[in-house]
């Protein structure tokens, strides 16, 4: 267990001192390589990605789970597309494929949350209170900003919400990313100190405990 | 009919299918959506492939042993298929994590804290800066500190969660509109003068079926809330 | 149950069929009205438009099949812009689908060049293709772009590349166009660029993100911001090439006012609902 905290600890700081002081070339080099390794095991990731959920599904389909029948639409789907792309990630149909099948499909689906978002605005979206009633004043303003007609049938709403994108909600955000920015500088002083473990599947440890 | 065409048409018709589960959950949705995500594995897969055969197979093949060790903690990774095994998996999960961390870290130290702060000290000679300056210390004092709220600081805590909710309601009203170009953007291709009566078609069987799956009680009827 | 209950509890399927209406009428009868070119779209502009003839510029495309029809024509704009300006162009991708997407996006641009406008691949643009590991994976191509990469989205070894002799890492470009879509990459961008390399940058990114990252435009850090459909419709105004972006930012306005109406009835239901049970 001690071996893959020391290679986070170790290669984490090898590319933090390389950035603030000055490293002999072999230092230079090993950074270069181990970050070229890290995109290489990033596409592993990728491909493992697909291989679980496809065991997943042939799992279903042969033990004739509930909805088994879709599933077998998953795994022709995939094996097909795979087999295409192994061939050739420049094949034509492979590619139209793509674009034409998964591509129109994505976006639908992620533009579902438009229909999901209006409606929860309709049933829930109330100023309740003082703190609802800025959320529901400035999501207003910005809103009419952003729709050209918006400025014409209230044309205060375009320095209004100009100014609350900048100012107000520009200073709540910077103070987001300064928050933020501290907890992942505090985050990596304790993954590298390996007393933050869960990236390798460990519960952290309670103070007392070995 | 040329492919771009027919290509349009197709994807049509998936939308049509996806869009269909806001009436509720039902066979051709279900269809759409495995599709979807065969298609897409598929593609992830093969790409992904690609990558590794152009920048580390290809390598080693070219002499450069050392990515030999890049393959091995590939492969390493792939033994969180087997309970097992998956100790192997810590190794190039370890060297992942050190290196994102490293790096992020090394530049989020000047690009989002000191460079944000020093953004922040600004000439309190107009109202901005000064909304600017008592927002962005208050929203941080409201993030980072943990002190009890009493005397001046129940204050300090009260203004930054004002500005946190004037960003968070800016935010909201931001993506609404995102949203909605989301919906926009995929009509735009439906709704094209070459594709609109395919479109029109296709939503005229799809209500056929899913009606005679409703009053059959082939398909569950989801009730509105 | 009153007709205030009733309302409030509408099958939520009649305003998602309001929705829909509401989005399509406006793409089957277009209306067009005025619309004001936004601070940051023209910061990124006057950016852009201030990048030195002959200079090699890095372009991160980051659109997916879902934010392409927002970012997509603003970025074909951007890239006839660069072009006509004779500023070379390295693109990269950090996902699957997002490579696609931008060779979609090159290949549009060149239909749409000028005449007389050089537009050679390997000589004015490169798309060098799929970069894994995210941030890492920025990182890696910033120190070393042949750590990463051996050959473009086509298959083509970099070193026989005309555009990448010489060019190996950050330090080869004159700017960054980081066209982020919602992968919420901009950070990553002036993480590994801005900040340790100097190298300006402007980004794009889809209209809800645009509020967190005013903070970095704001200290400088970025000159500019494209955001959503508006933002490349004003792209597309300001280089004076009109496309498909400006029609779909009017598409927004029924949609919008369907969502306020929406909310305002919502909130007065809401209101009578309380005083009715002396709340």
């Amino acid at each position: 267990m001690q071996i893959p905290i020391i290679i986070t600890s170790v290669a984490g700081i090898l590319m933090i001192l390389e950035y603030f002081f000055p490293m002999p070339d072999a230092v230079t080099g090993f950074n270069v390589t181990l970050r070229s390794f890290v995109a290489i095991i990033s596409a592993a990731a990728l491909i493992l990605g697909t291989v679980v959920l496809s065991i997943f599904h042939v799992r279903k389909v042969g033990e004739r789970k509930s909805e088994w029948m879709y599933s077998i639409v998953y795994v022709v789907s995939f094996v097909a597309t795979a087999l295409l792309g192994l061939g050739s990630v420049r094949n034509e149909i492979f590619l139209w494929i793509y674009s034409n099948m998964t591509s129109p499909i994505g976006a639908a689906l992620y533009s579902l949350t438009a229909f999901y978002i209006t409606s929860a605005a309709y049933r829930v979206f109330r100023a309740r209170n003082w703190s609802a009633g800025v959320l529901l004043v400035c999501s207003f303003i910005v809103l009419l900003m952003l729709i050209p007609i918006g400025a014409i049938l209230l044309p205060p709403v375009v320095p209004i919400g100009s100014w609350l994108r900048n100012y107000p909600s520009g200073a709540g955000f910077r103070g987001m990313i300064i928050g933020t920015s501290l907890g992942v500088m505090g985050l990596g002083v304790r993954v590298f100190a390996g007393r933050q473990k869960e990236h390798l599947g460990i519960r952290e440890e309670k103070v007392g405990e070995q | 009919m040329d492919s771009f065409l027919f290509g349009l048409i197709a994807g049509s018709f998936v939308s049509i299918g996806a869009y269909s589960v806001l009436i509720g959950d039902n066979p051709l949705s279900k269809f759409t959506e495995h599709l979807y995500t065969g298609i897409l594995g598929g593609y992830i897969f093969a790409t992904n492939w690609d990558y590794i055969r152009s920048n580390c197979v290809n390598n080693i093949a070219q002499g450069q042993i050392i990515y030999v060790v890049a393959l091995a903690l590939s492969l390493m990774l792939l033994s969180r298929l087997k309970p097992e095994w998956v100790w192997m998996s810590r190794y190039p999960v370890a060297l992942t994590v050190g290196v994102g961390l490293g790096l992020a870290i090394r530049t989020t130290v000047m690009a989002e804290f000191l460079s944000q702060i020093t953004a922040t000290v600004l000439p309190l000679t107009n109202i901005n800066n000064l909304v600017m300056v008592i927002g962005t210390v208050t929203a941080t004092a409201y993030f980072i500190f943990r002190t009890e709220m009493k005397g001046a600081y129940e204050y300090v805590h009260k203004t930054g969660r004002v500005f946190l909710l004037a960003a968070f309601g800016v935010t909201y009203g931001q993506t609404v509109s995102f949203r909605f170009e989301l919906v926009i953007g995929r009509l735009v291709d439906m709704l094209r003068p070459e594709v609109i009566w395919y479109t029109a078609l296709m939503l005229v069987l799809v209500a056929a079926g899913l009606a005679y799956g409703y009053r059959t009680g082939k398909i569950k009827w989801y009730s509105g809330r | 149950m009153s007709i205030v209950d009733k309302l409030l509890d509408m099958d939520q399927r009649i305003i998602y069929a309001l929705m829909f209406i509401a989005l399509a009428f406006p793409i089957l009868f277009p209306v067009m009205l005025p619309m004001d070119i936004q601070d940051y779209s023209r910061q990124a502009f006057d950016f852009a438009d201030g990048i030195q003839a002959g200079s090699i510029v890095i372009v991160e495309g980051g659109l997916t099949a879902a934010t392409y029809p927002q970012g997509g024509p603003g970025l074909v704009a951007q890239i006839v812009h660069m072009l006509s300006n004779d500023v070379k162009l390295v693109f990269f991708s950090l996902g699957t689908e997002q490579n696609v997407w931008t060779a979609t996006a090159i290949e549009a641009a060149l239909d749409k060049l000028p005449a007389g406008v050089s537009a050679e691949n390997g000589v004015d643009w490169v798309h060098l293709g799929y970069v894994p590991g995210q941030e890492s994976g920025v990182a890696a191509l910033a120190n070393n772009i042949r750590s990463v990469l051996n050959v473009d989205y086509f298959g083509t070894p970099l070193n026989s590349i005309t555009l990448m002799d010489g060019v190996n890492d950050a330090t080869a470009f004159a700017a960054v166009l980081w066209w982020g879509g919602s992968e919420g990459s901009i950070p990553w961008g002036v993480r590994q660029f801005v900040t340790p390399f100097g190298i300006p940058m402007t980004g794009m990114c889809t209209t809800n993100e645009v509020p967190n990252y005013t903070p970095y435009i704001n200290a400088g850090q970025l000159q500019g911001l494209i955001g959503g459909v508006r933002g490349s419709a004003e792209y597309e105004y300001l280089i004076k090439m009109p496309g498909p972006a400006l029609g779909q930012a009017m598409a927004t306005n029924f949609g919008g006012l369907l969502w306020a109406v929406l909310v305002i009835l919502g909130n007065i239901l809401y209101f009578v609902k309380r005083t009715q049970e002396g709340g």
